[in-house]
């Protein structure tokens, strides 16, 4: 395979192109599509040259309470990161120094066990504490279920960095005479900075695409856009347009971070079962 | 009973080695231990201690569920026994949603798989840009699947959907994708495709990277053909690491529930309804939690028994390397 001639490379570019034009051609699709007016989005055969218009983003906005829409999102997206790195750096720092690895497999079993199984205790247990109607204890609530998806994630994605810490800096805390506690917190935290920065980074953006606890555990006050969108095509109305926009900016995240955390996003979706 | 307890201690340790010992170890030795891995468990007891609450409880309680009624009127937690299985196995709907899940699952595995593989060997070539090109093919799999089922419905509108006009251009006549019930389940499978292969093809990627060099060369040598390599040499190769994707794909596949609850809801005449579906439907549109909970726990036997299938072939074909 490694005969790389002028006309094998050139082969390899017309398949990239081909399989760039698949997989990413429905996203600029729809990326195009929100910034077209409805008469050109329903125009036969389509057009791929048109005069764009932010109209279809101002419309969410001004019809909308799309600002807090897009907060809510940040809230709970946010806020179930950010405890999960709270809890999982600790847990991951333990598993990769003392070698619990039993407890890191756990985290791909989890995996196994569909949504829907996790949301109905869940369901219920909110209606019992009265989470579907005040509105802080329902982002509590949404923050907290959403570690379902995080928390797993973090601690499977920090293991690797913690274990890349070599044993002679840490040793050298010790003889010094800090505690573990000190050596975890002092040493090996800020030395896995980049492992955090990429667990954060991935675990954001696995929480703001989750749609399933939101839809069914979250309120007026507090639904984030998934679930706004999906009610959208849930009133039947063809504003393309817009439904595109809001779909557009559910995607962001994802759009604008492959970029910058590309070489863990593998990692992160496998689990680290890969190694 | 005259031994020395610090000396019989000892030869337990050497003799079985861990628990035995600690239940003889004089008490501040058992204190000096627990005060050594006291950060240890501190470090990870929140971890354990949210995966109790957030994980083995929900688990617990749909079990506690799946044989009970509840209701949520007021008379509740009634013990029924097996009567929701009873119901379950009796239940066309869920024979139906089964079908569909197994359906949609082994028509969108089998060409991920391939395609993935196929993915795998194309991103290997080094070639200038291809990190980039990873990097771009990977939107798909981590674009929130909500705005990508929003995109296909775009795609898939028979009037003025893309897919349609493709077809018309090339001489067909357009397709209902998600209105046919015979079509849907396919259409759906596309998505899938779509939105994993590249996800398929960077783990088989992986694998591919870290091949020893040794049996290639010594194909080379013997003046193997390409397509000899591939089948004799790659495949067998890589196959522990396809297996890993496939149990990864599998485990995902057979929870599917977003992309189908945002283009169809089950549709049409429950085409689609798979068994996540029909779950979601019984538990919070019929509100029967404790039928959607057994129905949850029968897809939860699917993917234990489909996992362990997948890992029994692991583990011989890892032998076999």
């Amino acid at each position: 395979m490694k005969s790389s001639g002028k006309y094998a490379i050139g082969l390899v570019y017309v398949q990239y192109t081909l399989i760039g034009v698949i997989f990413l051609g429905p996203v600029l699709w729809m990326v195009s599509a929100s910034f077209k007016q409805n008469i050109d989005i329903t125009a036969y055969p389509p057009v791929l040259v048109f005069s764009p218009t932010l109209d279809n983003y101002l419309n969410l906005f001004q019809q909308f309470p799309f600002g807090k829409y897009v907060l809510n999102s940040l809230i709970i997206a946010s806020g179930s990161t950010l405890l999960a790195l709270l809890v999982g750096s600790p847990a991951a720092y333990a598993i990769a120094k003392y070698k619990f690895y039993k407890l890191g497999f756990a985290a791909l079993v989890v995996r196994m066990a569909p949504g829907v199984l996790f949301v109905i205790p869940f369901y219920i247990v909110a209606v019992n504490i009265g989470a579907l109607t005040s509105s802080l204890l329902n982002y509590s609530a949404l923050v907290l279920v959403h570690m379902v998806i995080t928390l797993p994630l973090v601690v499977w994605l920090l293991i690797p960095f913690f274990e890349g810490i070599p044993e002679d800096i840490e040793d050298a805390g010790l003889v010094d005479g800090c505690s573990p506690w000190q050596v975890f917190r002092k040493i090996s935290l800020p030395l896995a900075l980049p492992g955090l920065a990429v667990a954060s980074i991935i675990s954001f953006i696995f929480s703001w695409n989750y749609f399933l606890f939101a839809l069914t555990l979250s309120t007026d006050r507090t639904r984030p856009l998934p679930v706004i969108a999906f009610n959208f095509i849930g009133q039947g109305s063809a504003d393309w347009g817009g439904l595109m926009a809001a779909a557009t900016i559910i995607s962001l995240p994802a759009l604008v971070l492959t970029f910058f955390a590309q070489r863990w996003l593998v990692s992160g979706l496998t689990a680290g079962a890969v190694k | 009973m005259h031994t020395n307890p610090t000396r019989r201690s000892q030869t337990a340790k050497e003799e079985t080695g861990g628990e035995d010992t600690v239940s003889r170890r004089p008490y501040h030795q058992i204190v000096a231990r627990l005060k050594k891995n006291m950060p240890r468990y501190l470090m990870l007891g929140p971890a354990l201690l949210l995966a109790a609450l957030l994980i083995v409880f929900p688990v617990a309680y749909a079990v506690y569920l799946s044989v009970s009624d509840w209701s949520p009127t007021g008379v509740k937690d009634t013990f029924v026994g097996l009567s929701n299985f009873e119901r379950l196995l009796q239940d066309g709907l869920f024979w139906n949603a089964l079908r569909v899940t197994l359906t949609l699952y082994f028509v969108s595995l089998i060409v991920e798989t391939v395609l993935g593989t196929y993915l795998a060997f194309l991103l290997n070539r080094e070639v200038p840009g291809n990190k980039i090109f990873r990097a771009l093919i990977l939107i798909p799999s981590i674009t929130a699947p909500v705005a990508i089922s929003m995109m296909w419905l775009l795609l898939y509108d028979p009037t003025l959907g893309m897919a349609n006009y493709l077809l018309r251009l090339a001489g067909f006549t357009g397709l209902e994708w998600l209105g046919d019930p015979g079509l849907v389940v396919y259409s759906l499978a596309i998505v899938d495709i779509w939105e994993w292969t590249p996800f398929m093809g960077l783990i088989i990627l992986a694998g591919l990277k870290d091949l020893p060099a040794d049996p290639l060369e010594a194909a080379d040598i013997d003046g193997a053909t390409p397509l000899q390599k591939l089948w004799h040499v790659y495949l067998p190769l890589l196959r522990p690491i396809i297996l890993v994707a496939i149990l990864l794909r599998s485990v995902d596949l057979l929870r599917f529930f977003d992309t189908i609850y945002v283009m169809t809801q089950g549709g049409p005449v429950n085409a689609s309804t798979t068994l996540n579906i029909f779950a979601y439907r019984q538990g919070f549109q019929y509100f029967d939690l404790s039928y959607a909970s057994t129905a949850m726990l029968a897809l939860l036997v699917v993917v234990a028994i489909i996992a362990s299938c997948i890992m029994i072939l692991r583990r011989r074909f890892s032998y076999e390397v």
